[in-house]
């Protein structure tokens, strides 16, 4: 282990169920990257990690300080620490959008309702127990009409008459969807039906906070513009959207990596520090 | 003579049964298709054919099940749960919980001395403990639904799976595979995760004995044996699982009106 002494580079990884989110601190400047999670996650975070630096014109030696967060948070063995997605989403959207006070987070495998206040955590819910309202239902949606899943919410934008699904399980929602693609429903209609099924789930959620506006909303669900048009006639105000929202968790990583050194320097300690390889760990350590 | 015929029109298949002189004469089994009506007629005109009779031999019919509205040739529809509460009955008369594990609803329910269903639970708003969890997990491993329950029965030490969700199950599944799991070790591990959901169920009702498994799930002796592990009961099950409501509807109109 080596010793923290001072620098300007900080990093955050944040590896999703289905996308690998890495983005680093400068002076003055931020590097985002963004890939694919796969099922080696080890080896992604290292080629995520890797073009980032590259695209800073860094080396890994450079970075002060390294958080990873996210579901595959563990399998980053450069990293420093590794810090929770819902704190890293709350300290990432407060930079993003400093009025949010509620943050609705759309992941590949999970959505979750955050209460900030200062950039911290004051409550919070998650489902990651059923397909229902997360990424992994549009994704099995879009699969089941053949439509690719970054066109569904422009699709849904050309519906009629939204179609009505159930929004309670996945696995009946396709079938449902494909019945009612036989009867002769349009895709428009359906791909629209489906984002009112994934929005009143996330709504009924997230009211189980007291949230507060504003609202702003991440991760892959936030870019698709079908899905936050059903989420805004729900809630019936304008949801607030970052630039990138993949990024927010690993942006919020990256930020509480650089207070802890701060404060760490003001204390006048160290941080112990992970070796500043990218080499494949195993699991025996 | 009088018959009564009993249609059940499934998610996944469509049942007949033909009741007359005091017992079951004959049934039929055929995918729902898309069109319940015509797999409906399809599956009466098999069983009717069966016991030698014609659509005229009956004197009343009904239709049970997801799709009973569709079937237009029945006198009226009767509900699922007093449909299977009596066909299960018939068969066992000494049942009082009965488990019915269809394409996608499982439910259980309870049963007085009479047959008559005095309580049920369901799970109508998720796949997790229905059939359509065994359909999802056979697609990935490439094999016939049918073949599970035995495929599971040789797993010597069965995946632990953290989700309920037939879609996280699925993505499980292949994980699991990808790191060299057996196809036995993941079916044993799908049936333990099914069995928790049913078990829940059941025990929001309560067990009394007998317990009698029905459906499409009845039909896979993995899961089966897998319940009665985790229930700690005895299981059982008719020698043909799926028509219970079938017969239960046939039966149901061959008595007198009250």
């Amino acid at each position: 282990m080596t010793q923290v002494e001072s620098g300007n580079y900080f990093a955050g990884v944040d590896i999703g169920s289905t996308m690998t989110k890495v983005v680093i601190l400068g002076e003055g400047k931020e590097f985002c990257l963004i890939g694919p999670t796969g099922p080696e996650h080890r080896k992604m975070a290292n080629r995520v990690m890797e073009e980032a630096l590259r695209s800073a014109s860094i080396s890994l030696e450079d970075l002060t300080y390294i958080i990873a967060t996210g579901y595959g948070r563990i399998n980053v063995p450069f990293a420093d620490r590794q810090v929770t997605e819902i704190t890293c989403h709350a300290k990432g959207m407060a930079r993003l959008i400093p009025s949010a006070r509620t943050v609705i987070d759309i992941g590949g495998q999970d959505s979750k309702g955050i209460r900030l206040e200062n950039g911290k955590v004051i409550d919070f819910v998650m489902n990651d127990k059923c397909a229902a309202g997360t990424g992994r239902f549009l994704e099995i949606i879009a699969d089941a009409l053949g439509v690719p899943l970054t066109k569904l919410g422009e699709l849904s934008l050309s519906a009629e008459k939204p179609a009505s699904i159930s929004n309670t399980c996945t696995v009946f929602a396709e079938q449902e969807v494909i019945s009612q693609l036989a009867a002769g429903e349009s895709i428009p209609n359906l791909v629209a039906g489906i984002h009112q099924a994934a929005a009143t789930r996330i709504h009924a959620m997230v009211s189980k906070l007291k949230f507060e506006r504003d609202v702003a909303v991440t991760g892959g669900g936030a870019k698709n513009q079908g899905l936050v048009k059903a989420l805004e006639a729900k809630f019936g105000f304008s949801l607030l959207i970052p630039g990138e929202p993949l990024v927010t968790g690993a942006l919020g990583a990256a930020l509480i990596g650089k207070e802890m050194c701060a404060r760490a320097a003001r204390k006048g300690v160290t941080l112990a520090r992970k070796p500043r390889q990218l080499s494949e760990a195993s699991f025996c350590c | 003579m009088t018959y009564a015929l009993g249609i059940d029109a499934g998610s996944s298949f469509v049942k007949a049964a033909v009741f007359g002189e005091g017992k079951l004469r004959s049934y039929s089994i055929l995918p729902s298709g898309g069109n319940y009506a015509q797999a409906a007629r399809k599956a009466a005109e098999a069983a009717l054919e069966r016991a030698g009779l014609s659509f005229n031999d009956i004197t009343n019919t009904a239709a049970t099940g997801w799709g009973a509205a569709a079937v237009d040739f029945a006198r009226r529809t009767a509900a699922e749960i007093s449909c299977h509460g009596a066909g299960v009955f018939y068969l066992f008369p000494s049942a009082r919980t009965a488990v019915d594990i269809g394409g996608q609803f499982s439910r259980a329910i309870r049963l007085d001395d009479q047959g008559r269903a005095t309580h049920f639970v369901q799970n109508e708003k998720c796949a997790a403990g229905s059939g359509r969890f065994l359909q999802v997990i056979a697609r990935i491993l490439h094999m016939k639904v049918e073949d599970i329950g035995e495929l599971s029965l040789k797993s010597a030490n069965p995946v632990k799976f953290t989700t309920g969700c037939a879609v996280f199950a699925e993505s499980e599944a292949v994980s699991r595979i990808a790191e060299g799991a057996s196809p036995a070790d993941i079916l044993a591990g799908i049936h333990k995760a099914m069995a928790a959901k049913i078990v829940n169920l059941i025990l929001r009702l309560g067990i009394s004995e007998d317990c009698v498994v029905t459906g499409g799930g009845a039909k896979d002796m993995g899961l089966v044996r897998t319940l009665e592990n985790e229930l700690g009961v005895k299981v059982l099950v008719p020698e043909e699982p799926r028509i219970s409501a079938a017969l239960g509807a046939a039966l149901l109109e061959s008595q007198p009106c009250i």
